[in-house]
């Protein structure tokens, strides 16, 4: 394992009971970059996270975080954001982020003047003085964010950070994950919101049935998927559809299909030669939600099962 | 172990402030006051009821007119003498002849509880008594006794033959019933604290289960460390407590010179400083032990319900140990007194008993390492099995034996 990698998983395994939450695990996070975690509910996402941060234990496989076997030494230079938030409600904000920080090592004292600070940047000044149960739900979501980074951990894990966030403060959790990013640390989180993801991930996983289906770049998840154009004829006919790709499928007054692997060029030049014209021609490149719903969509429970079993 | 400690420390001093820093603290804390309250209400209301029947009951002697004067100073002096205070007052009753039918009629009679009547001639008088009163009888027959020897030697009533000088002291010590009854008051006490104050680490975990905190704790911390904070906090909560009503009955004592009093009753073995600093060490080791089981216990608990139907055998058990306990320092070389030493839910109140019965201060040391291990490993395996049931960690009974897990 490199030094460069805060995070490095064998193929890690969990099972509760005789449900496999996590079949085999296998991922490596570059040192400074945001990665993401992608999966449809019940993918074992949460499961591998906890595992990572040795919450819980794996079967079988190996981990790694920032450099120690035994991921609770690393604890102080990691944070964390987990799924179902958890606070004090009778505590107030910041006494709640300096606590978070103590827990990982900081002083209760700069814990709450960098809380104070984080508050103020965070545009919850007004709270500094509240208690978390007068807090909404959001709020009281993005203290905790703001206490799981309060410490300038290395490494920030993230479970699922932007749901129950309006969209005001999801753009401003993603300038947060993208600030601490540029501080140095190393972001990893889960998301099934492919839009987070697609504007944040360096690298990802995508992991369905407790097995990770793709592992890159957001680019390189893209990419698994063909180029989509759609036609506009400046004259309608029943013959158009011979000139285009077998896919082609009358959308409005146009045509959707994949483009072929020698492009458009001589397929416009006949059309024009026909005389159908062209009133319009868009090229789409495939979205990472595209992208997700084709690889998980392909990772039915049968699938998983059959690899299982040749893996053993 | 100093990064351990701290951790603890965060956990702890969170809970202390968390309990502490509440209203209900207040109420907590002053709930023995409620108590006492209660305890001189009732005990007034008992002591004046009490009164009401000693000033209805009499007793009397029906007598002629020239025996009554020297009846009534013989009852008198003999009331001096004897301290016979509390028995009821004597009422003397003419005499018509009719003294059997008479007696008779004062036991039924409505307002007045005649306890003992004597009639008849001084020399062979007749006492009916009720079956209860029969030091009421005695003293009716010491003044018939007491007029009839007087009249014989020609003397006074109240002149006494013999002239005692009472020399009342304090003892010197309190001997072996003095140790005894150390023994018993530590044993009690430590009991009656610990099962008071660390049944409540019973409910610690719900909060951090129920609003999801644990998650942050987990990964943060050891387990271990989460545990211990918890108790250390709130052992500090139970410390405010002891010593807060410790400095308020001292100085109740201190004011009424009761103090005095209950020293000399106590006498420990090993000397009052030492026995006191031992029953506060073995008072943190009752308290961690039970409050680590109760910890353990209502980790694993799912609901309230749970807890209370959980906590109630941990409570039996308790009681069987002080039981225990209790019976080996009346018997300190007995058997049942070494196994209740030795027997680790048992072993701190009977090293207190035993710091009152035995001067020896070593085994005191090695009692203490062997309690603190116990409670070393019983916060190890309840943090095992919280890992494995609560936070679904897997590896079964193995590993909450600190073994590593099958896999396959």
């Amino acid at each position: 394992m490199s030094s460069a990698t805060p995070v490095w998983a064998e193929n890690i395994t969990k099972r509760f009971g005789k449900a496999h939450a996590v079949r085999g695990v296998s991922l490596s996070v570059p040192q400074g970059s945001i990665y993401g975690v992608l999966g449809p509910n019940g993918a074992g996402k949460t499961t591998t996270l906890r595992m990572l941060l040795g919450i819980i234990d794996p079967d079988s496989g190996t981990r790694s975080l920032l450099g120690y076997d035994v991921p609770r030494l690393a604890s102080d230079r990691v944070g964390y954001l987990p799924e179902e938030r958890g606070l004090y409600p009778n505590m107030k904000t910041v006494e709640a982020i300096a606590f978070m920080g103590a827990l990982r090592g900081l002083g209760w004292a700069e814990g709450r003047t960098r809380g104070q600070a984080l508050m103020e940047s965070a545009g919850l000044g007004h709270a500094t003085g509240k208690k978390i149960k007068h807090l909404s739900k959001g709020m009281a979501q993005l203290v905790q964010l703001l206490g799981s980074i309060v410490h300038k951990p290395e490494l920030i894990v993230l479970d699922e950070p932007f749901s129950g966030l309006d969209p005001v403060n999801q753009e401003h959790l993603e300038h947060v994950i993208r600030g601490e990013r540029d501080r140095g640390a190393t972001i990893l989180f889960s998301t099934h919101v492919m839009g987070h993801a697609e504007r944040l991930c360096d690298r990802l996983s995508i992991i369905a049935g407790g097995l990770v289906r793709f592992e890159g770049t957001v680019d390189e998840a893209r990419a698994r998927l063909p180029m989509q154009a759609h036609y506009v004829p400046n004259m309608q006919s029943d013959a158009i559809g011979a000139l285009l790709p077998e896919d082609a499928t009358r959308v409005g007054d146009g045509w959707r299909f994949i483009v072929p692997e020698g492009g458009v060029e001589r397929m416009l030049v006949a059309l024009i030669k026909a005389k159908h014209g062209v009133a319009g021609l868009t090229m789409q490149r495939p979205s990472l939600h595209d992208a997700f719903v084709e690889i998980v969509g392909k990772a039915n429970i049968g699938d998983v099962v059959a690899e299982q079993e040749q893996a053993l | 172990m100093s990064h351990f400690l701290r951790q603890c420390a965060v956990v702890a001093r969170r809970d202390f402030l968390a309990v502490v820093a509440t209203p209900t603290f207040l109420l907590f804390l002053l709930a023995p006051l409620i108590m006492i309250i209660i305890a001189i209400t009732g005990g007034s209301g008992a002591t004046q009821a009490a009164q009401s029947t000693v000033d209805a009951a009499r007793i009397a002697v029906i007598a002629a007119p020239q025996d009554a004067f020297d009846i009534k100073a013989a009852d008198d002096h003999l009331r001096a003498v004897n301290g016979s205070d509390f028995l009821p007052k004597l009422e003397i009753i003419p005499t018509h002849g009719k003294d059997e039918t008479l007696a008779a009629a004062l036991f039924g009679a409505r307002k007045t509880d005649y306890l003992a009547v004597m009639f008849g001639d001084l020399k062979k008088p007749v006492i009916r008594h009720e079956e209860s009163s029969v030091r009421s009888a005695g003293l009716l027959a010491e003044i018939a006794e007491q007029v009839v020897r007087s009249r014989a030697a020609g003397t006074p009533i109240t002149q006494s033959m013999s002239h005692p000088v009472l020399q009342p002291i304090k003892a010197a010590r309190a001997g072996v019933g003095g140790q005894r009854t150390t023994a018993y008051f530590a044993v009690f006490g430590i009991f009656f604290l610990t099962l008071l104050l660390a049944g409540q680490s019973v409910g610690m975990l719900a909060e951090e289960k129920s609003n999801k905190v644990i998650e942050i704790l987990a990964a943060a911390l050891p387990l271990e460390a989460v545990f211990l904070g918890k108790l250390i906090g709130m052992f500090g909560v139970a410390l405010l407590f002891v010593t807060f009503w410790s400095v308020m009955i001292g100085a109740a004592l201190f004011f009424t010179d009761a103090g005095g009093t209950i020293m000399a009753m106590l006498s420990p073995a090993v000397g009052m400083g030492p026995f006191l600093i031992l029953c506060g060490l073995y008072f943190t080791m009752s308290y961690m032990l039970l409050g680590a089981v109760f910890l353990g216990v209502g980790g694993q608990a799912a609901t309230i319900r749970d807890i209370q139907m959980l906590s109630l055998p941990i409570t039996i058990l308790q009681v069987a140990m002080y039981g225990i306990a209790s019976k080996g320092v009346a018997q300190p070389e007995s058997t049942l007194a070494r196994f209740a030493e030795i027997f680790p839910f048992s072993s701190a109140y009977a090293m207190a008993g035993h710091a009152a019965n035995d001067p020896a201060l070593w085994p005191h040391a090695l009692a203490l390492i062997w309690q603190a291990l116990w409670v070393a490993a019983t916060i190890f395996f309840a943090a095992r099995l919280f890992r494995i049931g609560v936070l679904k960690s897997g590896g079964g009974l193995r590993a909450a034996f600190g073994l590593k897990a099958k896999t396959d």
